[in-house]
């Protein structure tokens, strides 16, 4: 290994902390400008270098918290370049898919039933003692099974398709190892249907609570911005692959099909004295103007349109509110993620039924190249890796952009929006620490992880007066 | 990039809750989400909620590769 190993200071359940919001004020008390601090670990990509690169899908699954096969498809796709592998085979490429439908099936699930469902169904002004999982069961039993019913479907579709983690199976450089038998796809098929109807029920509790409040909400920690995402050839939705496109407020397309091989030519990341997480821009806009938003809201923006008949049904909806124009409303995330949760159903059905899982063909292999990048679109938005390798298959270098990184400025912009309009005076309230939050969560950030307690968000937040003395501190 | 770190049920409770333990830390933690929890056994969990079970070989090599990670890992940058 080509690093140099150092004592260990800080554990790493240190990694994650809480959450830090600092409210500045100026000399009439008005707020100025609010900054989320978090702590991201940025230590996967030394880590990394002097490993096999064949070991990396499955070592980034280990180790990453919320979104392991989101890390493993990527890498996967990097080291399909590696190795040459221009083209999978039908086989592989549908099991990868599955996978990856699968994973975003659940991850959606579970950040809406289980973190979202009790700010929108209690409202966020509601007691917190009640505004979490255990108040929805008791209200709302029936959807709080739907949730664990609708999550596991997802982990189930996972374990048919990733297999065992112990022995690397799942997607490996080239292909996958292993197809999906006839006894697993009959065992999914016959949920899929509830699944797809369970998807509408949440889909429409998202869509009603975002219409009726649709007013309220577009002054809620909303602004205008650039939307990026992959997307299919054709323009339509495409999670696993495609080319890059970044469309501005109004919808213009600013970049388009971007071979996302090329993708440090466009995008680039700047380090801020005041936080641990870069900042991402485009070149060619410069930081000021080139950052841009990521996940389900980008996504249902850029996409011309949908190729799962329910799911396109719903970007229509989604797209009339705005007529047609992007919908730059923080919280319209939860629409657009429950959109992509029904469009996943659909296309696991579709996927369930293509005799080609159970194809036998597995692996490619084409020239070597030392170089490869692998961009998926990760449930919370883009996942880019990007990887050089040596003669002796070492990793040599490794970079990561998550897509909680390249929500930055976003998260900030959010928080901002809600402290100017909900801070009233210098006293953090208890609504204004409610509304920070649900802002944040809006974007499904990682920073939700491990060690948190029940559904919540660990936030403190501060106000700082134009003078750098704090005037008052609470945490959630 | 957040982290898979596998902690430890140390303690069962009757309302589908449990205590787990990561670098001497305890944590409540709700396991409804994960069927058959016994105690010993290594969970992921993510907002409070246990969203993945390990075996005990899957939850060692796990844990060996967080301690490579560390030790490959300068001070500065955790805090």
């Amino acid at each position: 290994m080509g690093v140099t190993k150092k004592v260990v200071i800080e554990p790493v359940t240190r990694v994650e902390g809480h959450g830090k919001v600092t409210i500045l004020l100026d000399e009439k008390g008005q707020v100025t400008r609010a900054r989320l601090h978090i702590v991201e670990f940025r230590g996967f990509e030394r880590f990394i270098q002097g490993r096999p690169f064949w070991e990396v899908p499955v070592t980034v699954q280990r180790l990453c918290g919320i979104c392991p096969v989101s890390h493993h498809l990527a890498a996967a796709k990097a080291m399909d370049v590696i190795v040459g592998a221009d083209k999978l085979t039908p086989t592989a490429e549908k099991m990868r898919r599955l996978m990856h439908y699968g994973q975003t099936y659940q991850s959606h699930v579970l950040h809406f039933f289980h973190l979202v469902s009790p700010d929108l169904l209690f409202g966020f002004d509601a007691d917190p003692a009640v505004r979490n999982i255990i108040g929805v069961i008791k209200k709302y039993p029936e959807l709080a099974v739907q949730g664990v019913m609708m999550r596991k479907f997802g982990q189930e579709v996972i374990k048919v398709t990733a297999g065992k983690k112990i022995h690397g199976t799942g997607a490996i450089p080239g292909g996958i190892n292993k197809n999906l038998s006839i006894a697993e796809r009959d065992f999914l098929l016959k949920d899929i249907d509830q699944q797809i109807e369970w998807s509408r029920g949440a889909l429409k509790i998202a869509k009603d609570y975002t219409i009726e409040h649709l007013e309220e909400l577009s002054g809620f920690g909303s602004f205008d911005s650039n939307h990026l995402s992959l997307i299919r050839a054709d323009g339509a939705l495409d999670l696993y692959d495609g080319g890059i496109r970044m469309i501005d407020s109004e919808g213009n397309k600013v970049i388009d099909h971007f071979n996302n091989q090329n993708y440090s030519d466009i995008i680039a990341e700047e380090v801020r004295d005041w936080s641990y997480m870069k900042f991402p821009f485009i070149k060619d806009l410069g930081v000021d103007k080139g950052w841009y938003r990521v996940g389900p809201l980008s996504r249902i923006n850029t996409a011309d349109f949908i190729d799962t008949p329910e799911a396109e049904l719903a970007r229509q909806e989604f797209k009339a509110v705005t007529s047609g124009k992007p919908n730059n409303i923080t919280m319209a995330y939860h629409w657009a993620r429950m959109i992509e949760v029904l469009h996943s159903a659909e296309k696991m059905k579709e996927l369930l039924l293509d005799d080609d899982l159970q194809g036998e063909d597995l692996v490619v292999k084409g020239e070597r190249r030392s170089e490869g990048v692998g961009i998926i679109e990760a449930p919370r938005g883009t996942l880019f890796h990007h990887y050089k390798v040596n003669e002796d298959d070492q990793v040599t270098m490794c970079n990561l952009i998550v897509s909680t990184t390249s929500n930055n400025v976003p998260m900030n912009l959010a928080v901002e929006g809600v402290a100017k309009k909900y801070l009233s005076g210098t006293e953090i309230t208890e609504g204004l620490l409610n509304r920070v939050e649900v802002a944040i969560r809006a974007y499904d950030p990682c920073l939700s992880c491990a060690t948190h307690a029940l559904g919540k968000m660990p936030l403190t937040v501060s106000v700082v007066d134009h003078c750098g003395q704090i005037v008052d501190k609470k945490s959630t | 990039m957040c982290l898979a770190v596998p902690m430890k049920v140390m303690e069962l409770k009757a309302d589908g809750t449990g205590v787990c333990e990561l670098e001497n830390i305890r944590y409540d933690v709700d396991i409804s989400l994960i069927e058959n929890v016994q105690l010993e056994d290594f969970l992921i969990v993510h907002a409070g909620f246990a969203i993945e079970k390990l075996d005990v070989a899957e939850a060692n090599q796990r844990l060996q590769l967080f301690k490579e990670l560390a030790e490959t890992y300068s001070d500065g940058q955790l805090d």
